[in-house]
């Protein structure tokens, strides 16, 4: 903290500088040398050599690795925020055991992703995982079940992890969200004789949209950069079954040291997430 | 009847979110035997501690935890010792205030990049340095992770208290700097606080910059140790499930410490908590 300057006169060439320009000083560094030199660095890597770019249109991993997160991104988000405003409803309607029911409710989100992962592994392994155990004790045959191994149902189950590990993000931000609602305009509706799927559609929804846009906006983000999870449970396999953009920028700047064409597909990715926030900004804002 | 229902409907969904999370402290439990016996065992098992001897005496989980708290302490109170006097900056200054919305947007936007488009020229930075595999190169990259965070958070912070408060400390004699650290700190304490857990949570999660940045035993870190264990041919379910155990005690603690400000940190300050 930089006391000195503040409480001495400027001397006269720092004059023209304003009076907190001290204070922020350490942050501006920190920026710059960790994001936007870092940023410019990638430019060069990316468009040094154009090729990478004409490269993409070409390469059949990157396009099924396009696919498939924008397949994940849009599943999961929409079952994670229809869930997550469904249980912030219910628990929002409980009049006792409230406190118990949020808290336990936030676990998931709270563990470290490799964590949680690991903790699916041991669920979903087709042949000793407590799944399919518990599923044979219910007299289910579950030898075609190979949940992550198997080819059709590897991103399913990398979608259905995702959602018991980020519904609580979308459950917590919407219950906040609806407990800031005043609660006069939803008695008055209530007099004018509403019933609860009017209130809820008229009054209460348009009241939570700007939180849902502030929620959705965020969780789509890391959907797009889905990484850990996906490192854990399958490494992008079967196959490509379970490949994501992330995955795959990964392995080609990290296992195959082609650092030039990582950057390009990491500005691919960077253009697609900010493309998807504009394009979900606008779709909340015209309803 | 309705209320019955309710309630049933919130116990089932309670219930899915923590049975993988038991299954996983059962595992870490369990003699070998016990492990995948079918059918599975969800109670009465006998319970053994032998897979956390194993994994923290054995299996340098134990150095991967060292590594993982210096980590987390270290990049904390760098983001914090750069932040709060920045965050203070914008919330008291003039010329700041005209640029708020500027540096709030562009530290916002810092945040909002994914990491894997900076991964690659960090870790060329770093080679370069010869910070690869240390300890300090991750940290450093840390700290630029959570400084936007502190700046955001903080400057929320420090706008609700009104600046009366420590002009009437400067009138006595205080310099700026003594009185923001003397009068005005200790109003925000709790904020100050939840900002440092979120900076330690954030910091003791992540998975992916630690992973590139540290591949060697001596610097790995507890996600990445616990990753490079799974990758394995053979893998010895017991020790990872321990790590892991010992892995989440930490943020579950912390979070419910820090619960009040959890909406307000996740959401950058956006929504009101």
């Amino acid at each position: 903290m930089n006391t000195r300057v503040t409480s001495e006169k400027p001397r006269h060439s720092w004059r023209r500088l304003p009076q907190g320009f001290w204070w922020t000083l350490p942050s501006i560094v920190v920026l710059i040398a960790l994001s936007i030199y870092p940023m410019i660095y990638s430019v060069r890597l990316a468009f040094g050599d154009l090729g990478n770019f004409t490269r993409l249109i070409s390469d059949r991993t990157f396009g099924i690795a396009t696919v498939q997160t924008i397949v994940l991104t849009a599943v999961a988000l929409a079952a994670e925020f229809v869930l997550g405003l469904a249980l912030a409803l219910l628990v929002d309607s409980l009049s006792r055991a409230k406190s118990i029911f949020r808290a336990g409710l936030l676990v998931p989100m709270l563990l470290p992703p490799v964590v949680a992962a690991v903790a699916w592994r041991l669920i979903y392994n087709p042949q000793f995982g407590v799944l399919n155990g518990t599923l044979r004790q219910l007299g289910v045959n579950t030898s075609a079940l190979t949940w992550t191994n198997g080819h059709n149902s590897a991103l399913l189950s990398v979608i259905v992890v995702d959602i018991w590990e980020w519904t609580p993000f979308l459950f917590l931000l919407l219950s906040a969200g609806l407990q800031a609602i005043p609660p006069d305009p939803i008695e008055a509706a209530r007099i004018d004789g509403a019933g609860p799927w009017r209130l809820f559609r008229d009054v209460t929804l348009p009241l939570l949209k700007p939180t849902i846009l502030l929620a959705l906006l965020l969780r789509a983000m890391d959907l797009v950069r889905i990484f850990d999870q996906i490192f854990i449970l399958t490494q992008g396999g079967p196959g490509t079954a379970t490949e994501t953009v992330s995955l795959y920028i990964y392995r080609t700047a990290f296992r195959f040291s082609n650092f030039g064409y990582a950057a390009a597909m990491s500005f691919v990715l960077l253009a697609a997430t900010m493309l998807f926030s504009r394009g979900l900004m606008r779709v909340m804002r015209a309803r | 009847m309705k209320t019955a229902l309710r309630y049933i409907a919130a116990s089932i969904a309670l219930l899915a979110a923590l049975a993988p999370v038991y299954w996983l402290i059962t595992i870490s439990l369990k003699r070998e035997v016990d492990q995948f016996a079918y059918p599975p065992q969800w109670i009465g098992f006998a319970a053994t501690l032998e897979h956390y001897r194993d994994a923290f005496s054995n299996a340098s989980f134990g150095t991967y935890f060292g590594n993982s708290v210096l980590l987390a302490a270290l990049s904390t109170l760098a983001a914090l010792a750069a932040g709060v006097p920045a965050a203070y900056g914008l919330s008291r200054f003039e010329w700041a205030r005209s640029w708020d919305l500027k540096i709030g947007d562009w530290i916002l936007s810092t945040r909002m990049l994914p990491p894997i488009v900076t991964i690659v020229p960090l870790f060329l930075m770093l080679r370069q340095a010869h910070l690869l595999n240390s300890l300090i190169g991750l940290a450093i990259v840390y700290t630029g992770f959570n400084l936007p965070f502190v700046v955001w958070m903080m400057r929320g912070f420090f706008d609700e208290v009104p600046r009366e408060v420590e002009e009437a400390a400067m009138l006595d004699g205080e310099t700026r700097g003594g009185a923001l650290l003397r009068i005005v700190l200790p109003l925000v304490k709790p904020g100050l606080a939840a900002t440092a857990v979120f900076c330690l949570v954030v910091a003791w999660n992540e998975f992916l910059f630690a992973l590139i940045l540290t591949q060697t035993d001596s610097a790995m870190t507890l996600p990445v140790g616990i990753a490079s264990r799974v990758t394995q041919y053979e893998i010895k379910w017991g020790a990872m499930s321990a790590a892991g155990v010992v892995a989440m005690l930490p943020v579950l603690v912390f979070a419910s410490a820090a619960q009040k400000y959890l909406v307000r940190g996740l959401s950058l300050g956006a929504v009101k908590g």
